[in-house]
């Protein structure tokens, strides 16, 4: 376990030799970069089972690197199941990735030109997301923080030729840049106030007496605050959709699994920090069950099939971090990894529809595809009522957890809402599963035909997956998943099955899925036409993100540009003529004014003696 | 009233200053030399009545002035011969156009 | 004390006609009756022998020669005032320095209030004159002779036809030693 650091040396060592030499190595190195992943994949084996070994606990190992005065920094790793479960996570869907990217990076038979450089920002992404959940100091968690926003920007804006990924790059960047500043300050301020950046120290000595509770609040809401920015959480949420203008593969990896997850990750891993602040949690949960609802009201009037699951990915998220506000660590993190694999491969399924239909993304295009594309289909349909809450498939399982911690740790308020989001998360999937893969076949579609292995084995791959890992959170084999994934605050505890709960979420997912057949059903838009006209209005908002991009958009063109003007004016007619120029001007015309005096007439002279003499006269008899 | 070192004094000073502004106001070159010989000629009224009213050493008072009508028309020679020159050279002996010093 | 005052006014009168008539040669005959007029003032202050002296020396060379330089820079061409941009600024700064002197004046005039006038016999006068002042006395002989010298040299050199004057001002007679032939040739230099 100690030697877990090695984990993500393996994508820093691919990233930097194919950013380096790429040039030189056959397909570019994109094969170098899939088995140093896989490397990383392997070595987290030996870690589970080292920890098994030595029994289920946080084990911190710190390395120092350097002090600047009292503050020490390290380099130092924790290995404890939240870690272990992130890393396999995202070892393991990197591969899947990395995998099913030989295949959609090909188009016509060759690579994309700078397939190598693709590659290497997925190197550098894996690393730097592993260092971010092995980290034991905020320091170094914040460094691994930033280099995976770089790489979502990379990777976002791969094809930038295309204005739009550009764009939506940006945007991703900057959104999260604005998250990422109320970390920093969180950060700081816990720093200050306790004097290190050690995780496990801050939180054990959270709360010590002399310590400054207000700081430690305030660092709560705004570490939240960085984490709102990375997870797309309300209103933080706008680079989500816009992000999936980067390669499909991408958006598997990073918008569905691993990046968007760092921000539930880290409430996490600073849960005894949300466990003190009560406030904080509520805010947490709150913002969550918002989030939640906003995504799935999203997704449902959306028809590009990425957005979709764009959407559904924010309202997953909404759902972890709404476990969380409830105090239910062990269902927040357990969510993340079903819904990581079971978004992962939905995502990839989308890939290998596009692919066959030449990138087209507009649902309305298609239909009947599951003629076609069988494997891809069966895949998308699993990982689809997995998400709805299906049992016996994976998601089910975690969402019954949190169902369980909101029943029991919040106001009766967040619980109606978050029925409410599991009726519509069923009711969205069930749309686009029957409107992209049931139905008639349209002509144009007609020469679709299913992926090509590469790609269709990790598609199967995951499915298998989704159908299966579920069950690890059953007690078959050791005493169910709270007793390997738990909080300090509430220690390992039994797996429980609460049977209202479970008919009631079951329930709410059947008849998601039912209202989904009636009307999306047919093959034909007919009923919903209809429901759209009805509630024009309100679809209108939905469809327009309720706005949300607009208001920012207002309030940078007027806010900051408007700042921005004003300072340039104030730099541009003060500083500049006024402070710099005027000096100048003044001095030559004062020069110029003096000049007249030298006329070189001794009479102008003279009465300017008389008159000096004058004055000294005066001022000696003055003193005399 | 009895005259005093005072009214001697002011005399010497309003001389000497309508001197003063002959030099500075006047354009040609003679008419500045004239206006000096007014400022000597306050200067050396000063002089004397100081040694008369001191009482003592009086006497010195009137050797200065008489060293100054020496030198003072030693200086008016000197000066009217470059005066001439600078005519013969320049046509004019207006002080406004004499402007070497310029600069 | 009338006599004071007569002739204090005759001198600022004449004197306020010297620098401000407008005919040139008027202002010289102004110089002529204040020169006078100072006269009259030193005998007031028991002062003949120089009276007479300031009588004959200015009044008899200095204004004469005086009235010469008029002529010969036909200084009747040229009249009028300066401009009449300086004359305030000359004006302002000559009543200022009369203003201090005379506060300065008057002020003092609390504690040195004699109003004796001493005479001075003449034998003393004569005797400082020749035996304290003897020094001086020579060195103001040779002054006169310098100047006398000076004036004629100044006045001799400027004579050449070609003659110019060089831009730094600088009158050639200044180097009365060189020979004629090499002035010329410095001249023609320094002129090019």
């Amino acid at each position: 376990m100690e030697q877990a650091w090695i984990i993500p040396v393996f994508g820093f060592g691919a990233f930097a030799f194919l950013a380096l030499f790429r040039r030189f190595l056959p397909g570019q190195g994109k094969h170098l970069s899939v088995l140093a992943i896989i490397a990383a994949f392997a070595a987290v084996w030996p870690v589970l089972l080292d920890m098994l070994d030595r029994g289920v606990g946080e084990y911190h190992f710190p390395r120092a690197w350097f002090s600047a005065g009292p503050l020490e920094a390290g380099w130092g790793i924790i290995v404890d199941p939240l870690t272990i479960v992130m890393l396999a996570l995202v070892t393991f869907v990197s591969v899947v990735v990395q995998v099913y990217s030989l295949g959609y990076m090909r188009h016509g038979g060759k690579d994309d030109p700078r397939i190598g450089w693709y590659f290497a920002a997925h190197s550098l992404f894996s690393a730097s997301m592993l260092m971010l959940v092995l980290a034991d100091n905020l320091l170094l968690l914040y460094v691994a923080w930033e280099l995976v926003g770089l790489c979502s920007y990379l990777l976002i804006g791969f094809w930038f030729e295309r204005r739009s990924a550009a764009e939506a790059a940006k945007k991703a960047f900057v959104t999260t840049r604005i998250g990422d500043v109320g970390l920093l300050i969180g950060i700081v301020l816990l720093v200050v106030e306790f004097g290190t950046f050690d995780i496990t120290t801050i939180m054990g000595a959270l709360d010590g007496s002399g310590v400054n509770q207000a700081v430690v609040t305030a660092s709560a809401f705004l570490i939240f605050f960085g984490a709102m920015g990375k997870s797309a959480q309300f209103p933080l949420h706008v680079w989500l959709p816009d992000a999936m203008e980067g390669p499909t593969p991408v958006s598997a990896l990073i918008h569905a699994a691993t990046m968007v997850t760092a921000g539930v990750f880290l409430v996490a891993r600073l849960f005894p920090l949300y466990d003190a602040v009560g406030s904080a949690q509520l805010a947490v949960a709150s913002v969550g069950v918002a989030t939640a609802l906003m995504g799935a009201a999203m997704a449902l009037v959306s028809t590009d099939l990425k957005r979709i699951l764009a959407y559904s990915t924010m309202s997953h998220l909404g759902f972890m971090m709404l476990a969380l506000g409830a105090g239910g660590y062990t269902a927040a993190i357990f969510h993340l990894l079903m819904h990581g694999v079971a978004k992962a491969m939905l995502f990839l399924a989308a890939g290998s529809v596009m692919h066959a239909a030449h990138d087209e993304t507009d649902i309305r295009k298609m239909g009947g595809l599951r003629k076609r594309m069988p494997v891809t289909a069966t895949a998308f349909i699993v990982g689809a009522l997995a998400l709805a809450g299906l049992p016996p498939l994976n998601a089910f399982w975690s969402k019954d957890e949190i169902l369980l911690a909101v029943a029991d740790g919040l106001n009766p308020v967040f619980l109606v809402l978050f029925l409410a989001a599991i009726v519509l998360s069923a009711l969205y999937m069930g749309r686009a599963v029957l409107v992209v893969f049931f139905g008639r076949l349209k002509p144009e579609n007609a020469g679709v035909r299913e992926s090509p292995a590469v790609m269709a084995l990790p598609l199967g791959l995951l499915a298998a997956l989704a159908l299966t890992t579920g069950f690890i959170a059953l007690p078959i084999g050791y005493d169910g998943i709270g007793t390997f994934l738990y909080d300090a605050a509430h220690g390992p505890h039994g797996f429980e099955i609460n049977p209202l709960w479970f008919a009631v979420s079951v329930a709410l997912a059947l008849g998601g899925l039912a209202l989904a057949y009636a009307l999306y059903g047919r093959g034909d838009s007919s009923r919903t036409d209809a429901i759209r006209e009805r509630y024009a209005r309100a679809h209108r908002i939905v469809a327009e993100r309720f706005y949300i991009d607009h208001a920012y958009q207002w309030a940078i063109d007027h806010v900051v540009l408007g700042a921005g003007r004003a300072v340039a004016w104030f730099d541009r007619r003060i500083v500049n003529d006024e402070g710099v120029n005027r000096p100048g001007i003044l001095t030559a015309a004062t020069g110029r004014r003096l000049r007249a005096h030298v006329t070189g007439l001794f009479a102008d002279y003279g009465i300017a003696i008389a008159a000096g003499v004058a004055a000294l006269a005066l001022l000696l008899w003055l003193r005399a | 009233m009895t005259l005093q070192l005072l009214h001697f004094q002011l005399l010497s000073a309003a001389l000497f200053c309508i001197g003063l502004y002959g030099v500075l106001a006047r354009r040609s070159a003679v008419l500045v030399l004239m206006s000096i010989e007014l400022m000597l000629n306050a200067v050396n009224v000063y002089v004397v009545a100081v040694a008369a009213f001191r009482g003592f050493e009086s006497s010195t008072g009137q050797v200065i002035a008489v060293f100054v009508i020496t030198i003072a028309a030693a200086e008016v020679g000197l000066a009217l011969a470059i005066v001439m020159r600078l005519f013969r050279s320049r046509g004019t002996v207006n002080m406004d156009e004499i402007d070497v010093m310029r600069g | 004390m009338l006599l004071f005052f007569a002739a204090a006014a005759v001198t600022l009168f004449a004197a306020f006609g010297v620098v401000t008539s407008r005919n040139i040669v008027h202002a010289a005959l102004f110089l002529l009756a204040a020169m006078g007029a100072v006269a009259g003032v030193f005998v007031l202050l028991y002062a003949e022998f120089l009276a007479l002296v300031q009588l004959l020396i200015y009044g008899g060379a200095v204004i004469i020669v005086i009235l010469f330089a008029l002529m010969l820079t036909r200084a009747s061409e040229h009249l009028g005032e300066s401009d009449t941009r300086r004359r305030p600024f000359a004006a302002l700064a000559a009543a200022a320095l009369f203003g201090v002197m005379a506060a300065a004046f008057v002020a003092d005039s609390a504690w040195f209030n004699s109003t004796t006038r001493v005479s001075v016999p003449f034998r003393t006068l004569a005797e400082d004159l020749f035996v304290v002042w003897a020094v001086p006395f020579e060195i103001a002989s040779l002054v006169l002779l310098v100047a006398l010298v000076g004036a004629v040299v100044i006045g001799r050199a400027g004579r050449e036809e070609d003659e110019t004057f060089p831009e730094t001002g600088e009158p050639d007679g200044d180097e009365p030693a060189r020979t004629p032939r090499s002035r010329r040739g410095e001249r023609r230099r320094r002129g090019a």
